[in-house]
Formats: C-alpha cells, structure tokens, sequence
C-alpha cells in the first residue's frame, strides 16, 4: 500500500510537472496573468508532490516497511534510525527521489518568493524549471522507481553500503552536494527566462545572482566537505584525488563562481551579459554532466553507482538541455543589449573579463582531464589514466593566478584606471606579500610554487582586509564607535560587498592552505612492535597495545599509539583497521590530532594482534584545519551577502 | 530570426566532441582493463614450490600448453574454481601443465587449503607479488594460458568455469 | 617544462623497450628495460623518491589512489618493487615502463607523451593562449569602438533617465551632491 502510494505521489509530480511545463510556456508566450497563476498553483503541487512522496519513503525506512524496494534495497533492521534516514541517498533510486525532494523544494520557494514579480520572466522561468522536474520524475516513474512493490516481504534487508555508516559527514555531505547541485536548475531556468524574453535588465540580475549565490554556497560547502570525509575517514592522509565524480561535482563550482563576478559586472556595468547567461548556462549543463558521469558507469570512479539504464536517459537529457542552451544562446544572446562596454583599459572592469577566462580555462582543462580517457579509448581502443599528478600540475599555476587576481581585482578602481592609479592600488599590498614570504621562509619553505602561494596570498589578504576596513574608517572618521560602525557596514548596509570580501578572504586561506599543507607535510612508515617507539616531525609515538573491537557492522584491530612532543604527554590516538562483512580489502579508519597550526595523522597499514605488530603511517600535514575553517568563513560570508536587503524586497 | 552564427559554431564545436566521446563510451566498464601481455612472450619466472624442491622455471614448461593460475585461500572465487582445476588437472595432466601461483597468503593456510581441497598440480611461493606484478595481475583468480612456445595466448579474469577453461585451452594450442 | 622535453626524449628512446610486441618480457626488469641508466639511491634519498615514482603509478586494485597512497596489498608490493628497482638504479621512466609493460597504459596516472596524448598536455595551454588573443581582441575592439561616437547621446547634467522612479532618485541625488534644487542645473526651469 505504501508503495503504490508513493507510486502515485511520484505520477503526480510527473504530471504537475510537464502541465505546469507547457502552461507555463504558454502563459509566457501570451502574457497571461491567469495562465501565470495557474503556472504557480501547478508549481507548488509539483512540490508537495514531491516532499510527500521524500516524506513517504522516509516513514517506511524508519518503519522497516520491506513491500517497498528502495527499503527491501538498503533497509536493515540492524542498523540504527539515523543510518536508516541517511539510507534514503544512499542508492540510486533513492538518491534520484532525493533531488526530486531538493529541486521540489527549489521549485516551490522560488515560485512563491518571485510570485509577485518579474511577470514577463517568471512563467518563462518557472516553465523551464517544471520541465527539469519532469525530467527527474519521469526517471522515478520509468528507469529508477523506488516504490516498487516487493512480494513475498522480506524479512530483513542488507543495510546501505558500511562505508557509508562509518562518519557523520556522511549524513550531512551528500544533502549540502544535492542543495548546491541541483539548486543550479532555478539560476539555469532564469537565464533561460532572459533569453527568451530578451532582456537581462540590472532589475532581473539581481535575483539571478541571489538565486545562484545560494547555491553556489552549498556547493562549496559540499565540495570541501567530501574532500573533508576523504580526509578523516580514508585513511591516505589527502583530501582531493582529482577522481573523476570529484571533478563533477568542482566544474559546475567553477562555472558558478565565474558567473557570479560576471553577473557583478553586468549589474553595474551592463556588459558582459552573453557572459554570464552562458556561464548559468554552463553551471545546469555540468551539473547534468556530473550526475551522468556519477551514476553511468562509463568513468571509472570510485564513487560510481553501477550502470544501469538511467545512464542513457541522463545523457538523452543532457543532449537535449545542450541543445536548448546552444539554441537559445545562438537566436537570442545578441538581443541581451550591453548598457556599455568594458573599459579597455587596466582597471577592475578588464579584469573581470581576464577572471572569466581564468575560469573558463580550469574547467576546460578539468573536464578535458577527466573525459580524455575515454577519448582515448575511442580512438585507439587502449586505456589510458589521467591521474592525480596531471590535474595537480595544471591546478597549481591556474590556482594562484586565481589568487593573485582576487587580490588585484579589487585593488584597482572600477572602470578606466591611470598608471598613477594603478602603482597606488597596486604596490602597498606588496609589503603584505613580502612579509607572509618572510615569515614562510623563515619556518624553512623552500619550494617555489608554495612561496608563490604565500607571497600572493598575503598580498591578496592585505587588499580584502584593507576593502572590509576601508567603509569602517569612514565611518569611525565620523565619529562612530567601532562596534556600530562594524554593524552597520557589514550588516545592516553594506551586506552584499561586506559578505563578499569575507568569501575573498576565506577564498585566499583555503588556496594558501591547501599549496601549503600539500607541500609541507612530513611522513614516516613504520613497522612497529608493542612498546617501540617512532619520530614525525617534533612528535614520538609509542604503540602502546593493540585491541580488536567487534561492531554490529564491522570487526576492527585498533592500535592505541601514545603521542608526545617535546616531552609532554599529548595523549593517546586510535587508529585502526575496519574489516567489514562485504568488502574484501579492510579498510582503514585514521586517527587525527589536530591542533591549530597542522594535523598529526596516523594511519595502520598493517595490523596483527596475536604478534603485537604494527605498520603505521604518520603524518604532520601543516594547515589542513584551516582549509576546514576558511571554507566555513567562505559560507558565513556568503549567507551574509544573500540576505536580501530592501531593494531586492521591493516588487 | 536571426541566428548569431558564431555561438551556434562555437557551442557545436565544444559540445560535440564532448556528446560524440560519450556515446562512444556507453555500455562499456571501464574497471575491466585489457591486458598488454596477451599475445606476447611471458614473463620468464623461477619459483619455489610450496611442497620444496627444485625452482620451477617457466622455461622448463615449454613444450606443452601451461594454465597458470594465480590465486589465494583467502579469494572465495578462487576457492568456486578450485574443483575444477584440480579435476582438469586431474584428466589432461599429460597434455597441459597446470601451475599455481600463490598470492599473497601465507604457506601455512594454502597447506591447510590444500589438505582439506585437494592438490593436483604445485602451487608456488611468489615473494614481494614479483611476478604477479610482472603478469599485470590486478587481483585473484586469475589465469593464464600459455601456449607451448612460451607465448600468452588467453587470460581470464574471475573464476573459471568449463566452457571458458575448454575454449582458452584451445586458444593455448589443446587439440581437442 | 625542462622535465617535459626530457621526459619526451627519454620516452622515446625507451618506447622500443616498452611497445615492441615481440619484445622479451620477464619478471626481470632488465629485460624489459634494459640496463640500469640512473644512480643507485640509498638512505632517505630512496625513502623519497620512491614516494615520487610510486605517485606516478595508479594502483590496479584501489584504482582511484596512486601506489604510493593505496592500502592494498598490491600496491605496497608494487610500491616495494619500485624502492628495489631504485636502488638498483634503474631511473623513473624505466621503472614506469616496466610497469606498464605489464599492466598498460594504465597504469601510468600521468599521460606519456605520444600519440593522442599531446592533446590532453596541449590542450590547457592552446585554450590559454585562445582565450588570451579574444580577451585582447575584445578589449581591443572595445577600445575602437569606444572612440566613435555613440548612437545615443551621452547623459548630462540637463538630461535624466526614462525610468520615472530613477529620475527621481537622480534628482534626489543632485540636490544633495550639488546642492541643485529640486536637482536642477541652475539656469534650467521645469
């Protein structure tokens, strides 16, 4: 019964959905308030739809309903209630029903909070949305049904994938990754809306930019968090592989990060509008990209789902969203009027035009990574990788010229600026470079492209310190206390430049961070026996005893290893070895330290308790927590940009 | 309308190449990564057998087709495929070799293994997966046949079964 | 970028070793790659340049890590046979080549130089130097452009925009600025 509930919730999202598509369209086409309204009701059922059939699904894994497949699939009765949530994104049907939660979800806020405004885009807009809603409904009706009914009722079933049980973040990274994901559908929808009608007036672009911030911050929150569980739960001590699901889920960042400081220009200058829609564009299309490349089979991942049949009909979709997109850039993009042109010369505009081919440029040379093998395998039938060492040799140079860019962006003024100008913006923040430089070689950097990373980064900070300082000095000039001061330029006025520059400076430490702690850390392996002890960096490790814990879901050998520095007694770390039931390999699980400056990271590559012996793996890797933090900085700062103020609230 | 040609040439021109790679692609698992070997001399090795005695040398095996079969007590297909073997082993050991090559396990269990499955032909101590690094061996089963000259004529990846085991054998050179 | 060109000559020199189909493989390297061409390495020199070639390799079993980060079995054997091969001073090529011997081109995480491969190197920096001639083009043509004069008239101290609701912001505006009243230009009525 449940299962043909849920059956029904899904058939009529479809059919909310593709209605609500082709009214929408038409009451664009006509201009009809009536047919907007009903656009709008179609909209918000698609949603409810969509919410109930996630709600249902989520009832019957807490209930251990087994007639319904998706909970006969991943289902246990031996696991505990939050894993049986966190199951509901855990397989492919399922992970389909949760973008159709999300982008539902989507769909009916933005319709609601846009319902009064911009009549000539929004049924447009909202037409286009319902149309990609349709898309995933139809997959959760046709090739990926989660609400299939199972029968004889299974008693019990196998419980996601252990590896997904092991940490928290694995409840919360695959929801931020569906937020920023598939949020990119409603910035998509309104490009399209401004294409089709025409126009991307300075009142259309600020709700495409907020529409496309949000996102934007759950995306980026999304990807370190990934890089983050890799880090804490993996056990080889890095956070980024360049695997080809990571990169999925980084192109559309870099996409969305480019038209976000394009849709800046555009809204102050009025140039560069064939930009931006085309980067919106290009954010949807890889985001469609990505979830093909997921869940495909064709790239060899360790994050793929198996193949199955939605991979053709992902990638049907994804063909006809491409070409929609050439279509309408091709008949439309020359009708976005520029209000003016971009100063030809040096100054903040020019150099906006140089960040969108900096962007532009990492994700050419990302996706030509990634997909390079299988064009090889095409054309001579052999395969080939493009690992690890490629993408960190092409990301290092693109990286800090990024860095370097954020920083002289915004030294120099907007528009036309003089060589005057131009050696006053730019020549102080080198004392900034010059002093981070000086402390780094002093603490014994010596590599040149991480020197880099840190003479950039120190100049990029100077000048985003001095860009939040600068409206706080006025206003202390005048008189105010610093305190209000700070509220009133960073809150309450100047939210969306104060939030802003704080996702600079959050932006300059994760890039420093990441050039330093890959470049500077220390390792040692070991194979030790109970008692002995071994150096990392200023640290000496003791094994100190071996223990076998027994899990619901795994077996571990746990190594207790006695860290001190110094002398002082720091405590004991445990890292250990998982054996889990369906897994050959066991796989390990790392113990971290981590103090404010780096990371002491142990990991057990090998582990017997009837000798008492261990081979451990330990790292110093300097700088990783910053990465965690700058990267919350980076969010914080963008939350702070979205809150709409006043102009944005006006109809 | 009027059409801005140029974005119209330039999305094609991304795109395509893009869409056309990607058809390309579909249907095909990229885990499943073909060998260099097949159809080239094999890897010379010198081995110790787990019962002792002399060092099997691969080219002492010429002459006559060999399976070599790298496998582990620890792999539960190897352990589906070992009935097999050792009954082929059994009924064609005067035309065909059949070897095996220990993969990283420890003698005490495969001896163990041995006793309780049954042996039918030697099984030999690989130190350091030399040479299985040497064969490309990506994990267990896997075999190899090899013809009588010395060349890899098949190999096969996962357990054996009949049909397979009958036709790579006659690849190998096994009149039938 | 020197590293490039001669790991590009290297390649192909030791090409012949690596692709020949009838070549004489065997599970001892030098038959695979020859003799020995580098320096025999020992100590923490060893330690480290075998987490260098061991990066480069890809790890059949856990195929998203490199045999220097992968927990497998394998890879540590892998890993193993790349510290000996160094020590007996076999340099980095070789010792890729003989994995690859093996294993494929596979098994080498970052692209040899022949063939197709030039693409996937190329690529980045022919989309660089394209991007850089339309930036510059753009701007160029901008500058150009901006030298005739425009259709229409620029706005001036007595014009006002056609939206009502920003003409009256403009108004506002002068009169505080200018001091304008009513944001008038002196000298202008109604």
């Amino acid at each position: 019964m449940t299962a043909a509930l849920g059956r029904n919730l899904v058939l009529l999202a479809l059919l909310a959905s593709t209605v609500g598509a082709v009214v929408g369209s038409a009451a664009a086409a006509r201009g009809s308030a009536v047919g907007w309204a009903w656009t709008r009701r179609l909209a918000y059922l698609f949603a409810a739809a969509m919410v109930a059939a996630n709600g249902l699904m989520v009832w019957a894994l807490l209930a251990r309903d087994f007639s319904v497949s998706y909970v006969a699939q991943v289902g246990s009765l031996s696991v505990p209630n939050w894993v049986a949530v966190v199951s509901l994104w855990s397989s492919l049907e399922g992970s389909i029903l949760f973008w159709g939660l999300v982008i539902g979800g989507y769909v009916g806020v933005a319709t609601w909070a846009n319902r009064d405004r911009h009549p000539e885009y929004m049924p447009w807009a909202v037409a286009v949305w319902l149309a990609c809603g349709a898309f995933f409904a139809f997959l959760l009706a046709g090739p990926a049904q989660p609400f299939q009914t199972v029968s004889p009722v299974p008693a019990d079933g196998p419980g996601p994938n252990p590896l997904l049980q092991n940490h928290l973040l694995m409840a919360i990274h695959p929801p931020f990754l569906y937020l920023g994901f598939v949020g990119m559908t409603i910035p998509f929808g309104l490009a399209s809306a401004a294409l089709l009608t025409g126009r991307l007036g300075h009142d259309f672009l600020r709700p495409l930019r907020t529409w496309l911030m949000l996102p934007w911050t759950f995306l980026t929150v999304a990807i370190v968090l990934g890089g983050w569980w890799a880090y804490e739960v993996l056990g080889w001590g890095g956070y980024w592989a360049w695997d080809p699901v990571e990169n999925a889920s980084f192109l559309p960042w870099l996409t969305a990060t480019a038209a976000l400081h394009s849709a800046l220009l555009s809204e102050r200058k009025g140039v560069l509008k064939g930009w931006t829609v085309t980067l919106v564009l290009a954010t949807f299309l890889l985001t469609i990209l990505g979830t093909f490349m997921t869940r495909s089979g064709v790239f060899n991942s360790v994050h793929s789902f198996t193949q199955s049949a939605i991979g053709p009909t992902i990638f049907v979709f994804l063909v006809l969203a491409l070409a929609w997109s050439i279509a309408l850039l091709a008949l439309r993009i020359d009708r976005l009027a520029a209000e003016g042109t971009v100063e030809p010369a040096l100054g903040r505009d020019s150099l906006f035009l140089v960040n969108n081919l900096l962007f532009v440029l990492f994700t050419f040379t990302v996706l030509l990574g990634t997909v390079f093998p299988l064009l090889v395998e095409a054309l001579r039938g052999v395969q080939m990788s493009v690992g690890r060492p490629y993408f960190d040799r092409m990301a290092v140079p693109l990286g800090i010229a990024l860095l370097l860019l954020m920083g002289v962006g915004p030294a120099l003024p907007w528009g036309r600026a003089t060589p005057q100008q131009v050696r006053q913006a730019l020549v102080p923040p080198l004392m900034g470079a010059a002093l981070v430089t000086a402390v780094a070689a002093a603490l014994g950097v010596r590599r040149p492209w991480t020197l880099l990373a840190l003479a950039f980064g120190g100049y990029t900070l100077q000048v985003t310190l001095r860009e939040l300082w600068l409206p706080l000095a006025r206003r202390r000039a005048r008189g105010e206390s610093l305190g209000r001061a700070l509220v009133e330029s960073g809150f309450l006025r100047g939210r969306r430049r104060f939030g802003s520059y704080v996702v600079h400076a959050g932006a300059a430490v994760v890039i420093v961070a990441i050039a330093v702690s890959s470049t500077m850390g220390t390792s040692r392996e070991a194979q030790l026996k109970v008692g002995e002890k071994t150096q990392v960096g200023a640290y000496t490790l003791t094994f100190l005893a071996v223990d076998e814990v027994s899990e619901p879901h795994r077996e571990a050998v746990v190594a207790r290893v006695g860290v001190s520095r110094g002398g002082r007694e720091l405590g004991v770390l445990s890292p250990r070895m998982n054996q889990y039931e369906r897994q050959r390999e066991p796989i390990g699980t790392p113990a971290v330290r981590s103090s404010l400056f780096e990371d002491l990271y142990l990991s057990v590559m090998n582990i017997d308790s009837a000798s008492g012996s261990l081979g451990l793996l330990a790292m110093v890797n300097p700088m990783v927590g910053w990465i965690w933090a700058a990267t919350a900085l980076m969010a914080l700062g963008s939350l702070v940009s979205l809150v709409p103020s006043r102009a944005d609230t006006r109809p | 309308m009027k059409l801005n040609a140029r974005v119209l040439v330039a999305g094609l021109a991304v795109v395509a190449p893009l869409v056309v790679v990607l058809v390309m692609n579909l249907g095909r698992d990229p885990h499943v990564i073909g060998s260099p070997l097949v159809g080239r001399v094999a890897p010379g090795f010198t081995l110790r057998p787990l019962d002792g005695g002399e060092p099997v040398t691969l080219a002492s095996l010429r002459g006559r087709p060999v399976v070599l079969n790298f496998w582990a007590t620890w792999c539960v297909p190897c352990f589906q495929e070992h009935p097999l073997l050792v009954s082929a082993a059994r009924s064609l050991g005067d035309r065909v070799r059949f070897i095996g090559v220990i993969y990283e396990d420890s003698e005490e269990q495969v001896r163990g293994f041995l006793a309780r499955q049954g042996a039918a032909y030697p099984s030999l101590v690989d130190p350091g997966s030399r040479t299985a690094i040497a064969f490309g061996v990506f994990g267990v089963p896997e075999t190899y046949f090899i013809d009588a000259e010395g060349k890899i004529a098949a190999k096969h990846i996962g357990p054996l079964d009949e049909p397979s085991l009958e036709a790579k054998l006659r690849q190998a050179g096994l009149s039938p | 970028m020197k590293r490039l060109i001669l790991a590009a000559a290297v390649v192909f020199v030791g090409a012949p070793f690596a692709v020949a189909q009838d070549a004489p493989t065997g599970a001892e390297p030098s038959r695979v790659v020859g003799a020995p061409r580098g320096k025999a390495l020992d100590g923490d020199a060893l330690a480290a340049r075998t987490e260098d070639v061991a990066g480069l390799l890809r790890c059949p079993v856990c195929q998203g890590l490199s045999v220097a980060d992968s927990p497998a079995t394998m890879a540590v054997n892998m890993k193993g046979q790349v510290k000996e091969l160094l020590a007996r001073g076999y340099d980095q090529e070789q010792i890729l080549a003989y994995f690859e011997n093996s294993y494929g081109e596979f098994v080498r995480l970052e692209p040899p130089l022949r063939g197709v491969n030039w693409l996937v190197w190329l690529g980045p920096v022919l989309a660089l130097a394209a991007g850089g001639v339309i930036v510059a083009w753009t701007l160029r043509a901008r500058r150009r452009a901006g030298s005739v004069e425009p259709e229409a008239p620029l706005p001036g101290p007595d014009t006002l925009p056609d939206d009502p609701k920003l003409a009256r912001h403009v108004r506002r505006v002068r009169e505080l600025a200018y001091g304008w009243p009513d944001g008038r230009p002196p000298g202008t009525s109604a």
